[in-house]
């Protein structure tokens, strides 16, 4: 097999298998299968839940902000295309535009939790929905509260794989490659962290005294000690990221990709369904 | 023709002269020894495992029905406290289901699978002994209760709300049993997966879907059974878990909740698990048969297109287990149709076994003693599966001696009888020597009478009224002479398994050798020197037929000269491919079974002042060991190493 | 099923260049498509109409991602059959389900409770 150019490899057929389907594919779309039902058993839950709703039940469209649902919605179908386009890159070789979707991916995934942290505080301390004091939070909670579960495994997958990306050829000569490699995965993992705090502080504080320089003047001094860190692991990111020698990842890891891409759009479509039958329905 | 043995581009790239290094701390290389057994990836030894854990709680299991029994043997009797015995029934079920029964079947899935199919191993083989270390953390996980002062789980198998939520069963047991049942639906789906993948993608050339053994048949239409049912009593489980530990509303019924919510959930996985309780079973009678009636199995097609049916169809009668909890006339009813329309396929079968017997020259070895028993048994408790799938009957027979009666004919009578079968048949296959024939049908007897004097009486017991889980009754309601047998045949099925077992043991160490296929079977694992190489096969065979190693033994001349050319073209690509060994597998399954303990301990109103108390933390410490073992497990890669067979010796 | 050569089709090499295109359209497809869904929520049309729309643009949303991000439109059609059962038994299951707790027979007691307060408060 030549070193791998642009298209060597074909993507969809896998001539060692029975079927031409490569193995790692179908085990995805199998686990899928087995995730719908899952998935599905959850939403019946709280459908049934929705039926007779007891006494004291708060009225959903009251609490629920349809703009703020929209828009997370937005934002992960537009990951969603990032990610189909990171699949792509990488099944035409092309490193970069790999790293660049992945790293958008991530983004719009760590948006979409933000938002969902941001939803979940909202309706516990100021609508005073909570996932106990009735069957609507209970219901609710646990569902979107499993579905941004599945978001924030995928975005660690997603980050994984990111930092899996630089991975040199060469391991044996360069033998701390180990260490930058776990040193970059906490890096990213304090960025993440550290950028969702402090942008929902931001928001807060934005709320509670309005978009000024006095707010952010206040809101600097309070996080000083994390935005500092956040610059800090922003650059070691952005330090690990430099161009070094060549990596041990091509279109032959493609199929790791796209495995991952399955999972992805699979979180998304599940979001297509409760964006629908939790929130929309609610105000017919 | 090359193709099959072309090399996946998705595997190692070992000809690129600058190919990268995988990142591996240490790579194990025993091959005996207990390092050998901790990372182990072969499906045969890992099918040993799942085969002797299996075994284990069998025995465990046995010993919580003997105490049952003793228990009712005679009226209001105070061998065991009213607690002691649900305790009994509840771990006596969920042993002899999970830990028990279904290993059993997937000791067979993992060892014969592969090899009736013509492959090296499963598709992935370190997730293949993921799965077995997570079922044992499972195992250990339900049965850690048995050492809390509060008790072993005592609310049943199926755990019903509102008496599993924490304001009825307080005792930390219960999380476990949670947490361990969701460990074995983790295993279950897993090992499953691995299953469906191996069987469509790594079938032998010419093995089309319609000349696979039906044994591999059931296995792939139980692996998509687990696959999609467990899902449900995964959600379920959550739930209960949440309003045990956060005080949410799923089973409250003062907030809203609706505990037939859980029992709803329970049984939509809960039939559909009896499927995948019988199926494998089904699929080791289907191969017995045929091989001891000197003639193919009647009807191949139907009886693959019932075992699909059957799957597919057990989605659809779970609330037969509910008829009396008020669901309605037309929910009752359109159960009470689709459970009567399920009795179809698996009727089709029955037809078909007995197709296959028919005009046959019938060998009465020991298999095919217990074959013969699954067939009539199996069928009885048919019968009175049947006369429950009628909703006005079973408002009499519910939660009766009766079911108690119907499911241990259908679970014993059918899949004890078939494993057991199993055992027998195919272990000259594992361990090179057979079992003494006298001594083999010494134990089926004593099982099979041991077996009817303890169940045959509980029909009546059942419908003469005397209620399930309950631990004593009064001596005038008609019901002493029944549990006196039964309690007398229990004992005899007691000693019954106890000569299996001893029978077994003996001839592991001393039993008689034998030589290749002493059966002169039909299907390809029997074309293997017994025990199999590592690798399974010394050239992948190409298959012509159904029935193909029937067909091998018809057509020497042509398959010799097939031998020949396969075995050139592999030693020209490399040799044999075969996986490297991996200690990750075992090391996710301590972090799992760490993290799980965790939670089950975690108390429902911790002090809000603690943010990370100890019980935290040991869930944590258990879930970061998880994702640190799974991450330098995907950094190991799966390039794996290459065998010359033909430098060894011996085989051939 | 034996395994056949099966050289990739030519002309795939176009295809790959407007799967970029493919996928921009569609995205911006979804987005469009959801705004409509948050509109028809405040249309004046009857329950039932509404109900019936918004299922079909999310099940259009759905096939969408499925056929097309998810590749299952270029992929063996085995893909999509395995995912397709995991669906329509899962939509199986929900459907039957909520037929159950649908029924008259299953409305819990306090359900009846808030209808008679409801119909007093009305007459």
């Amino acid at each position: 097999m030549s070193n791998a150019a642009a298209g060597a490899i074909d993507h969809h057929f896998d001539p060692s298998t029975s079927t031409g389907i490569p193995n790692k594919k179908l085990l995805m779309w199998a686990f899928l299968a087995s995730d719908c039902m899952f998935f599905g058993c959850l939403i019946s839950t709280h459908l049934i839940y929705r039926l007779h709703p007891p006494p004291g039940v708060p009225a959903a469209r009251q609490v629920f902000s349809i703009e703020l649902t929209s828009f997370s919605t937005f934002i992960l179908l537009m990951s969603s295309l990032m990610m189909a386009l990171a699949v792509n890159a990488i099944q035409k070789g092309n490193l970069k535009s790999l790293r660049a979707s992945l790293l958008t991916t991530i983004f719009f995934g760590c948006i979409f939790l933000g938002c969902q942290v941001y939803e979940f505080n909202n309706f516990v301390f100021e609508k005073h929905l909570t996932i106990t004091n009735s069957i609507l939070g209970t219901t609710f909670f646990t569902l979107t509260g499993t579905h941004g579960c599945h978001v924030a495994v995928g975005v660690f997958w997603l980050m994984l794989m990111y930092v899996r990306s630089f991975q040199p050829r060469d391991t044996t000569s360069d033998r701390r490659w180990f260490l930058r490699n776990v040193l970059h995965i906490l890096a990213f993992i304090a960025t993440i962290l550290l950028a969702m705090r402090l942008t929902l502080a931001l928001v807060r504080g934005i709320e509670a005294t309005g978009a000024n320089l006095g707010t952010v003047a206040h809101f600097a001094s309070i996080y000083f000690a994390a935005i500092l860190g956040l610059v800090v692991s922003g650059g070691l990111l952005r330090w690990f990221a430099r161009p070094a020698g060549p990596v041990a990842f091509d279109e032959a890891n493609a199929i790791d990709v796209e495995m991952m891409g399955l999972y992805w759009h699979f979180v998304d479509i599940v979001w297509i369904v409760i964006f629908t039958v939790v929130y929309l329905l609610e105000y017919l | 023709m090359a193709d099959a043995l072309a090399k996946t581009n998705f595997l190692g790239r070992e000809e690129h002269a600058a190919a990268p290094k995988p990142f591996v701390i240490w790579r194990p290389t025993a091959k005996t020894g207990l390092i050998s057994w901790l990372t182990t990836v072969d499906h045969k030894r890992i099918g040993f495992l799942y085969g002797i854990s299996a075994l284990f709680f069998f025995l465990v299991g046995g010993v919580e029905a003997l105490l049952i029994r003793i228990q009712l043997a005679v009226p209001n009797n105070h061998v065991l406290t009213s607690t002691q015995y649900n305790e009994m029934f509840t771990m006596h079920a969920t042993t002899m289901i999970f830990l028990a029964i279904m290993p059993l079947s997937a000791a067979f899935f993992n060892f014969i699978m592969p090899l009736q199919i013509g492959a090296r191993d499963v598709a992935f083989p370190r997730l293949n002994a993921f799965s077995f270390w997570t079922f044992l953390a499972g195992a250990i996980i339900i049965n850690l209760g048995w050492f809390l002062k509060s008790g072993a789980p005592d609310a049943g198998w199926f755990s019903y709300a509102p008496l599993s939520t924490r304001t009825y069963t307080p005792g930390h047991a219960l999380d476990m049993w949670v947490m361990g049942i969701q460990l074995l639906g983790v295993a279950s789906i897993a090992a499953s997966l691995n299953f469906v993948i191996t069987i469509i993608n790594l079938r032998a050339p010419g093995m089309t879907m319609m000349r696979l053994p039906v044994f591999t048949w059931m296995t792939l239409v139980t692996a998509f059974l687990i696959i999609l049912a467990f899902p449900a009593i995964t959600i379920a489980l959550v739930e209960l878990m949440m309003d045990r530990l956060f005080g949410t509303n799923f089973f409250e019924v003062s907030n809203g909740g609706m505990p037939i919510l859980w029992t709803h959930l329970f049984w939509v996985f809960g039939h559909p698990e009896v499927y995948i309780l019988i199926l494998p079973g089904m699929g080791i009678i289907s191969e017995i048969l045929p091989t001891f009636s000197r003639k193919a199995l009647f009807g191949y097609p139907i009886v693959v297109f019932s075992g699909a049916s059957i799957g597919f169809l057990g989605f659809g009668v779970w609330s037969h287990h509910m008829f009396t909890t008020g669901m309605g006339t037309m929910g009752t009813a359109a159960f009470a149709v689709t459970t009567m329309a399920i009795a179809v396929p698996t009727g089709v079968k029955i037809f078909n076994w007995i197709g296959t017997m028919w005009g046959g020259h019938l060998q009465m070895r020991t298999p095919m003693m217990f074959a013969l028993g699954f067939i009539w048994l199996f069928m009885l408790g048919g019968f009175s599966g049947i006369m429950h799938s009628a909703a006005p009957a079973d408002a009499q027979q519910h939660n009766s001696y009766f079911v108690v009666a119907h499911f241990h004919y259908v679970l014993i009578g059918g899949s004890l009888f078939a494993l057991l079968a199993g055992i027998h048949y195919w272990f000259p296959l594992m361990f090179g020597r057979k079992v003494s024939e006298v001594w083999g049908k010494v134990s089926f007897w004593v099982i099979f009478v041991g077996f009817n004097v303890t169940f045959f009486p509980l029909h009546f017991v059942g419908l003469n009224g005397m209620p399930r889980r309950t631990f004593t009754y009064d001596s005038n309601m008609g019901w002493n002479q029944g549990n006196m047998v039964a309690t007398i045949g229990a004992f005899i099925l007691g000693i019954g398994v106890a000569i299996y077992f001893g029978v077994m043991i003996y001839t592991y160490f001393k039993g008689e050798r034998v030589g290749r296929d002493p059966w002169d079977a039909r299907t390809m694992e029997w074309s293997l020197p017994n025990p199999p190489p590592e690798y399974n096969f010394r050239t992948i065979p190409e298959v012509h037929a159904r029935d193909s190693w029937w067909y091998e033994k018809h057509h020497k001349a042509e398959v010799a000269q097939e031998k020949a050319k396969h075995a050139a073209a592999e030693s020209a690509h490399g040799g044999i491919h075969m996986p490297f060994q991996s200690i990750y597998p075992f090391i996710a399954g301590i972090g799992i079974l760490i993290g799980a303990i965790g939670i089950s301990i975690i108390d429902a109103n911790p002090d809000p002042h603690v943010i990370i108390g100890r019980k935290l933390a040991v869930t944590l410490v258990g879930f970061f060991v998880l994702v640190v073992s799974v991450y330098l497990w995907a950094l190991e890669g799966n390039e794996g190493y290459h065998l010359h067979p033909e430098d060894e010796e011996g085989h051939s | 099923m034996s395994s056949s050569a099966h050289a990739p089709a030519a002309g795939s090499h176009a295809l790959e260049e407007s799967k970029f295109q493919i996928y921009v359209q569609i995205a911006m497809l979804l987005a469009v498509i959801t705004g409509i869904e948050i509109i028809t929520v405040y249309l004046p049309f009857a329950v039932p109409i509404l109900f019936t729309v918004l299922v079909v643009f999310s099940a259009v949303k759905f096939l969408f991602v499925i056929f097309f991000f998810m590749h299952l439109r270029w992929d063996r059609p085995f893909c999509t059959i395995l995912f397709f059962i995991g669906l329509i038994l899962a939509g199986g299951t929900m459907w039957a389900l909520l037929q159950l707790f649908g029924a008259e027979s299953s409305k819990p007691l306090s359900a009846a409770l808030i209808e008679t307060v409801r119909v007093v408060a009305a007459a």
